[in-house]
């Protein structure tokens, strides 16, 4: 009994915590419509600040409220600079990756000055803990209630009394009007993000006494205060704090008395079945709105499209300088790198499909690298089956686990999709680890063969590169067909405008389960591929930071173009190859990077290139004679 | 007695405590133009979403063709012969204006996509069917100097002519227009006017929400005027311009003459 009350205490505390990251995701979400996925760092920067706060010999009392301030100041910053400008440009799809990206960037910002290892601060009012009832409480347990009590009211407080709560409540709910009213909406989205990085900081910094907390829990923070606001409804205050606390607690209770592997499925299980069961959650914000009537216009990325002569020569000359690469590099680690970037292009080709043509954002695609590459390397190394057989049971395995993700995802859109992604991705990294019998664990899969395909052996860097190459040329080949074709029309009007697409008779959400699928087997083959390669295959090698790699290769090489992705893969592979004293900054850059892209080249480095020519002679032309525009048509 | 091409019987929907549609019960006979008129807010485009199961009904049916249309999914209902376009042109972006058009083809696209990432013969002939049809709407549409821009750099006028031959591209046999002249200027809605009586010649039943009455006039066999959520009138173009209640709808009762 008391171990059960012990658990479900445990459970509170830590569902205190998600219930203040879900109170900071429903705040942005109902000011800006955008689910931000850096709000879980905003919780570690506050605790790791606070620590080198703490160290320096700063009281705890002063502690605190400096290290939220500084949180404030590093959020409006990055909500000034990125963040609020992007809201009237983006789609939200593209919105939901910046503020992944965002998360990246912190995270590699809190890697560079903290390192990885993990860190806590001393509990407030010492070590001993109290005892209620004969019940052991950590002391601690007392200031992150307390801590959450007082952002609720805050929060009540704030909406129901102030002016400021008025006014975010009116873009809330109608920006438009809002603004005729004179509200800047721009600065009330500004203030609910700078907002919930704070109380994002409060929250880390109240836990961090009992929680040891490094640069990447931040992906678990916002993961888990995703969940808890799925389950209690996004955009509502009360289905956050309800949410963090069922989700803590069952955490806990699963944790406690099944495992603690267990506990993280449990949390993807209870994401699935509120979705399924009552996709608002249990306390819906909002009203049903016009569904036949766009929101809003955005500006939208040029179009890029490759045709003729020109993308034949170039294609033809690329298909040869792939050809002859390996006889111009002689240092082995780049050549190394070189097939790498060629394998990690086929996952980024299957992500391609999805993002950049179905317009569905994945960030689980290491998920799938996960499972084609464990099943494939497992059956090999352990079983002694051929490769061949193991690559194309964990491509089956991956396709499988993708269609029945989709089936149970049908009825979501947008962010549930993908936040859905990468709670399965989460799972699978957590399968990973935890099954250290067959997987090896953290410390990953040793003695992993080479590929043999019918006696021969590509043992070699070079055989190996010209199989990948074989198989790029392939996939290309069969996804320039149906790309170009009515499947990648129809994929793209999904992606467009659902709504009319499915005026047209397009089965919006068949078609989704095909993208998906055709993501998953490619990102399971790149999986495979990888470890046959490497002999080894660990947890990282194709975790929930390789998702988010794929991602910023996809969007800073070009989506929906099939090819560009590969300049996307090859510079983040390529760079800290030849650049070693980089990899430390790796996440860092990585971040920044797919930042950047969506702030200044949204089309990919391969979109900029493929424009060029066109924006020269528009230059050219600008120059000789006046500009005409160009008369509608004849009249009639 | 001929099959009518849409049949609706007692429609009802209510959002909160107004009955956005109050039983209407109208038909739209096969290889006719029928307008729906009606002030704004009278239920014309709440009535369109609920014929597409866009929204459900409280009460009452459709019927397409005699089939009924309960349940079916939007897709389903376009697969079955009901096409519409919205009211705000909705063209794909990041699209080309051909692209667009071919997206229409989508419900006439017999190849799978999996004989078109093989490349094979049966594809690509079927691809440069669908590419000549497209081309020649795009001209049938005077949009043809526009072949390669994207969509939604077009002006407004053109989005919407985009928007209707989109649709025509997957061979409906009933089109449904939600206001296709708004924001069209008179050359573009005389070619619209052209356009229409070209796809009714082909044999398509069109049923129009167009606040535009010259061209309601022009070309509309049959005009249904809707006020409150409830059909007041139908006739023949003629009548209902005579019709004393279309015209109180419209401009409104004199003070004391009730």
């Amino acid at each position: 009994m008391d171990a059960a009350l012990q658990i479900v205490i445990g459970g509170l505390l830590q569902g205190s915590l998600f219930a203040v990251v879900a109170l900071g995701f429903s705040l942005v979400f109902r000011m800006t419509g955008v689910v931000n996925l850096s709000q879980g760092a905003f919780c570690v920067l506050g605790a790791l600040l606070a620590y080198s706060l703490e160290t320096s010999g700063l009281p705890i009392y002063a502690t605190v409220p400096v290290a939220v301030l500084g949180v404030a100041v590093f959020g409006l910053a990055v909500g000034l600079i990125f963040f609020v400008p992007s809201l009237s440009r983006l789609p939200n799809s593209s919105m939901l990756m910046l503020t992944a990206g965002l998360l990246t960037l912190t995270q590699g910002l809190m890697l560079v000055h903290w390192g990885g290892d993990p860190y806590s601060l001393r509990p407030f009012s010492g070590e001993a803990p109290a005892r209620i009832f004969g019940v052991r409480v950590p002391t601690q347990g007392f200031w992150i209630a307390g801590m959450t009590l007082v952002v609720i009211l805050a929060f009540w407080y704030l909406f129901a009394r102030t002016t400021l709560g008025k006014a975010l409540q009116a873009c809330a709910e109608n920006p438009v009007a809002a603004r005729l009213m004179g509200i800047d909406v721009e600065r009330m989205a500004l203030a609910s993000f700078v907002l919930a990085a704070m109380i994002g900081a409060l929250g880390g910094i109240m836990v961090a006494p009992i929680l040891a907390l490094q640069f990447d829990t931040s992906q678990l923070f916002t993961i888990s205060g995703f969940i808890a606001v799925a389950i209690g409804g996004i955009g509502s205050f009360i289905g956050a704090v309800v949410g963090g606390l069922v989700l803590g607690v069952a955490e806990q209770l699963a944790a406690g008395y099944i495992s603690a592997l267990f506990s993280n499925a449990l949390a993807l299980g209870l994401l699935l079945a509120t979705l399924l069961w009552k996709p608002s959650g249990l306390f819906a914000f909002g009203r049903t709105r016009r569904t036949d009537v766009r929101e809003e216009q955005r500006i939208h990325p040029a179009i890029v499209r490759l045709k003729g002569r020109g993308a034949a020569v170039g294609g033809a000359a690329a298909l040869a300088a792939a050809f002859a690469l390996p006889l111009l590099v002689s240092d082995p680690g780049l050549m190394s790198s070189i097939v790498i970037t060629a394998i990690l292009f086929i996952g980024v080709l299957g992500l391609d499909v999805l993002m950049g043509f179905a317009g569905q954002v994945s960030l689980g695609q290491g998920g799938f690298m996960a499972i084609g590459g464990y099943i494939a390397a497992i059956l090999a190394t352990t079983y002694g089956w051929p490769p061949i057989v193991g690559i194309f049971l964990g491509c089956l395995g991956a396709l499988i686990c993708a269609l029945l993700l989709s089936i149970a995802t049908m009825r979501l859109r947008g962010h549930y999709l993908a936040l859905a992604t990468l709670a399965f991705g989460l799972v699978i990294d957590s399968l990973d680890v935890g099954m250290m019998d067959t997987t090896g664990g953290p410390s990953g899969l040793v003695g992993i063969p080479s590929l043999e395909i019918g006696g021969y052996s590509f043992d070699g860097d070079r055989s190996m590169y010209y199989l990948v190459l074989g198989i790029i040329v392939l996939l290309l080949l069969l996804l320039l067909g149906g790309m170009r074709s009515g499947f990648g029309r129809a994929l793209m009007a999904v992606r467009a405008d659902r709504l009319a697409a499915g005026a047209l008779g397009i089965n919006v959400a068949r078609l989704k389960m095909g993208a998906f699928a055709i993501s998953a087997v490619l990102a399971a083959l790149a999986g495979s591929l990888y470890a046959f390669y490497f002999h080894y295959l660990s947890p990282d090698m194709v975790g929930t930071q390789r998702s988010f790699e794929m991602i910023t290769m996809l969007v800073i090489g070009g989506e929906g173009t099939l090819v560009g992705p590969i300049l996307g893969v090859a510079l983040l592979t390529l760079l800290p190859t030849l650049v070693q004293s980089l990899a430390l900054y790796k996440i860092l850059a990585e971040g920044a990077l797919l930042v950047l892209a969506f702030s200044f080249l949204p089309e990919g480095i391969f979109g900029g290139l493929a424009r060029l020519p066109a924006w020269l002679a528009e230059r050219r032309t600008q120059r000789l004679v006046p500009t005409r525009i160009p008369a509608h048509r004849e009249a009639p | 007695m001929t099959i009518p091409a849409l049949e609706v019987t007692g429609l009802v929907r209510a959002f909160g405590g107004i009955r956005a549609i109050d039983g209407v019960t109208l038909a739209v006979p096969a290889g006719s133009v029928t307008a729906l008129i009606g002030p704004n807010g009278s239920g014309k485009t709440t009535l369109f979403n609920l014929i597409t199961n866009l929204y459900r009904p409280d009460a009452g049916g459709v019927r397409l063709f005699g089939e009924p249309l309960t349940g079916a999914a939007d897709w389903q209902v376009a697969a079955r012969g009901l096409v519409r376009t919205f009211q705000t042109a909705r063209v794909f972006p990041g699209m080309t204006a051909f692209e667009n058009v071919l997206a229409g083809a989508h419900l006439r696209q017999r190849s799978t996509p999996l004989s078109q990432m093989l490349w094979l013969g049966r594809a690509r002939h079927e691809e440069r069917a669908l590419a000549e049809r497209a081309e020649a709407m795009l001209e049938l549409a005077g949009l043809g100097g526009f072949r390669d821009t994207a969509a939604t750099d077009l002006p407004m006028g053109a989005q919407k002519l985009l928007e209707v031959i989109r649709a025509l591209m997957a061979r409906p046999r009933l089109l449904l227009l939600d206001e296709p002249a708004a924001g069209l200027n008179d050359g573009e809605t005389a070619e619209l006017a052209m356009l229409l009586c070209a796809v009714r010649d082909s044999g398509v039943t069109l049923l129009v929400v167009e606040h535009n009455m010259s061209l309601v006039m022009g070309v509309a066999d049959q005009v249904i005027v809707l006020d409150a959520g409830a059909v007041i009138a139908r006739g023949t173009p003629a009548e209902i311009q005579r019709n004393p209640r279309v015209i109180e709808a419209y401009i409104g009762q004199a003070e004391g003459t009730a």
